[in-house]
């Protein structure tokens, strides 16, 4: 354990009856780092944060908060505070004794108190709402009330459970941005769950992408787009076009492969990636695909396809096309950079793509398991 | 005929309610008030408007003493009610899975008539009832108990048996509607089990014990029942008099009295409670 540890789960599992909600997690999270778990409902997210806060024990394993283990310790005696999904603001109180509900034991007088509970409030801007009632409170200020009751406790770790997701689109996105310059402006470690790809990817400083109860992958935003380690966290983050390939020549840097529909191409290899065999996968991200009228120059390769759908989204548009000798049908998204590609339904195109844009994801399991499926 | 406007047909679909309140409240309670201004005479009733019974029944020291007792004795089952009925609540709402089965067991007592469940009162605590004998039997005392039947103490054990199930549902209902995340956010900043009760549990199940302490304490002050077969001499209640007015004294104008200025005591003193609950409730911070 490095001295910048701050919480550190070993083995750490929880099982419902036959049921394993999360299996042997292994995390180390340091100091002031703002981290996410991400996966979709129900992988045990939300179980394994609770573990961390002490409301659930864990079947196996241990937790440890900055070098003691709490993996006993009751919730109401861990450094950890919690900002509930559903923000859970005490209904019989206002705004000000919420906030100080944590702070009675603090051996603190009445007016350090009121002090401290005023600081917290302007740290979420909501300096002079102390005597509001919870019920005459927006979601949003619900939220940074929610907040301030746990920050002002001061913990060790600050855990929030989809503290957005109540949130409509626009107030989320302005508070993602204000929760991150929030962590970083008062330093502590924050742990968040969320669903919510594009919510992990601008918040964190690393992402633990979680599937069936099983951490798959612990890396920086930028890492899990550029070099995810499995087929589901490449999926999971951003877009994906998925293409079996063969491997020819792992020699080096780079694998020589054959990629349907693309052909011959040198790929970078996935340092995320430890299998590889001669059933090989690779992805290429939509956005990273060129779409042409005419055979587009200067790209490793370059391909026929045919645009079988559209979806405009406002800043880009997906094509929905389909190239021969690929399975699936590819998505292409282009900016909607004043309408400079415009495809109709039907129409014939040409794909471009660097071979740098290509993702190497090892091993191709799906042949596999469909071949063995048929033995 | 034809509804036009709104406003026809709003009274149209208010009607039957109404009818069915005039009926049935507004009716009966103007007839007391007027009686209570009018006088008994021998066989008839003079008609003429008089304080003289308010001034007769408030100058009473019977009265006084009765609608005291009666407040006090209804206090005391409630208290004793609530006391009993909430943590049988807490059990349901937090301890069982079993949330149906013990709601229904405790509905039990209701198969049988009320009149039936304090005569069944009478046989356990009699002279040679249940308790006594059974006692008597097993050698822990050598002659009955007297205490047991006749007095307020078997007036409050009675009806606090009888009203449990009133009391325990309103509790359990303000238990139930209590959102679990809100006592893990009590946990998570650091309370513990009792301080988690008594600053967010109890304060929310406040207008539970309010509506469990009213629904008790209101009739409990008007019953007779009660009281003529277990209270005895110094069990007796105001209701006891009431009675007696409509019934052999046959003096209804008194009768009327004495039942607005029960119901006045019971306005003030329920108001004056729920004032105060929600007073305390809201000093817990
Ligand atoms: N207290 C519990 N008892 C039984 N099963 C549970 C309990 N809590 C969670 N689970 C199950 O564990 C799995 C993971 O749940 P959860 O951690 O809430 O997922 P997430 O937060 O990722 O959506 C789910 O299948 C859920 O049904
Ligand atoms: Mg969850």
């Amino acid at each position: 354990m490095t001295a910048e540890t701050i919480i550190e789960l070993s083995g750490v599992e929880k099982r419902f009856g036959t049921l394993t909600a999360v299996r042997d997690l292994d995390l180390e999270l340091v100091k002031g780092e703002f981290f996410s778990l991400l996966g979709p409902s129900g992988c045990g997210k939300t179980t394994a944060l609770r573990m961390i806060a002490g409301f659930q024990e864990p079947s196996s394993g241990t937790i440890r908060i900055d070098g003691e283990d709490v993996s006993t310790v009751p919730a109401n005696r861990r450094p950890t505070n919690m900002v509930f999904q559903s923000y859970a603001i005490f209904p019989h109180l206002d705004v000000g004794d919420n906030v100080g509900f944590g702070l009675h034991r603090s051996g603190l007088s009445r007016k350090e108190r009121r002090a401290r509970v005023s600081e917290a409030l302007e740290l979420v801007e909501l300096g002079g709402y102390e005597r509001r009632r919870a019920n005459q409170l927006s979601g949003g200020q619900q939220q940074r009330v929610a907040l301030a009751r746990a920050l002002v406790m001061r913990p060790k770790v600050l855990l929030l459970d989809e503290p957005l997701s109540a949130l409509d689109k626009n107030l989320r996105e302005a508070m993602q941005l204000e929760l991150r310059r929030l962590q970083q402006s008062i330093g502590i470690t924050f742990v968040m769950v969320t669903h919510d790809q594009y919510e992990a990817m601008t918040m964190s400083d690393r992402i633990g992408v979680m599937f069936n109860g099983q951490l798959e992958q612990v890396d920086t935003p930028q890492t899990l787009y550029a070099s995810p380690g499995t087929r589901s966290v490449a999926n999971f983050i951003g877009g994906m076009n998925f293409l079996p390939a063969r491997l020819h020549n792992e020699g080096g840097g780079t694998l020589d492969m054959e990629i349907a529909g693309f052909g011959a191409m040198a790929v970078g290899r996935n340092p995320n990636v430890a299998d590889h065999g001669r059933n090989a996968l690779v992805g290429i991200r939509p956005e990273q695909l060129e779409i042409a009228a005419h055979r587009p120059e200067g790209y490793d390769s370059t391909v026929q396809c045919r645009v079988a759908d559209i979806a405009f989204y406002g800043e880009s548009i997906h094509y929905f096309v389909e190239v021969d000798g690929v399975p699936e049908t590819m998505t292409v998204a282009v900016p909607n950079y004043f309408h400079s590609v415009d495809f109709t339904r039907g129409a014939t195109a040409w794909l471009g793509v660097q071979a740098a844009s290509v993702i190497d994801l090892g091993r191709n399991r799906d042949n596999e398991t469909q071949q063995g499926e048929k033995t | 005929m034809p509804l036009r406007t709104d406003t026809s047909k709003g009274l149209a679909l208010g009607a039957p309610a109404t009818l069915y309140v005039g009926l049935l409240v507004v009716a009966p309670l103007g007839m007391l008030v007027a009686y209570s201004f009018w006088t008994q005479t021998y066989v008839a009733i003079d008609h003429s408007l008089t304080w003289e019974n308010y001034r007769s029944a408030i100058g009473d020291p019977l009265v006084r003493h009765l609608l005291f007792r009666s407040v006090w004795i209804a206090a005391l089952v409630t208290l004793m009610t609530v006391l009993l009925a909430y943590p049988i609540a807490y059990f349901i709402a937090f301890r069982t899975e079993r949330k149906a089965l013990w709601l229904l067991l405790i509905t039990i007592p209701f198969w049988t008539s009320y009149l039936l469940r304090v005569f069944a009162w009478k046989l356990i605590l009699g002279f040679n009832g249940l308790l006594n004998s059974g006692l008597q039997g097993l050698g822990l005392i050598h002659e009955p108990m007297t205490w047991l039947l006749y007095n307020e103490f078997a007036v409050v054990l009675t009806l606090a048996h009888a009203w449990a199930p009133f009391a325990i549902l309103p509790i359990y209902v303000s238990l139930q509607k209590i959102d679990r995340r809100l006592l893990e956010a009590a946990t998570d900043l650091g309370s513990g089990k009792l301080e988690r009760f008594f600053r967010v549990t109890l304060p929310l199940t406040i207008p539970g014990i309010i509506s469990s302490s009213l629904i008790i304490f209101i009739p409990t002050v008007g019953d007779y029942v009660t009281p003529a077969l277990v209270g005895g001499a110094d069990g007796k209640m105001i209701a006891n008099l009431i009675q007696v007015q409509f019934g052999p004294a046959n003096d209804w104008p008194l009768g009327a009295t004495l039942s607005l200025l029960a119901m006045v005591t019971v306005g003030i003193v329920a108001v004056g409670y729920v004032l105060l609950l929600r007073f305390l409730g809201s000093r817990i911070r």
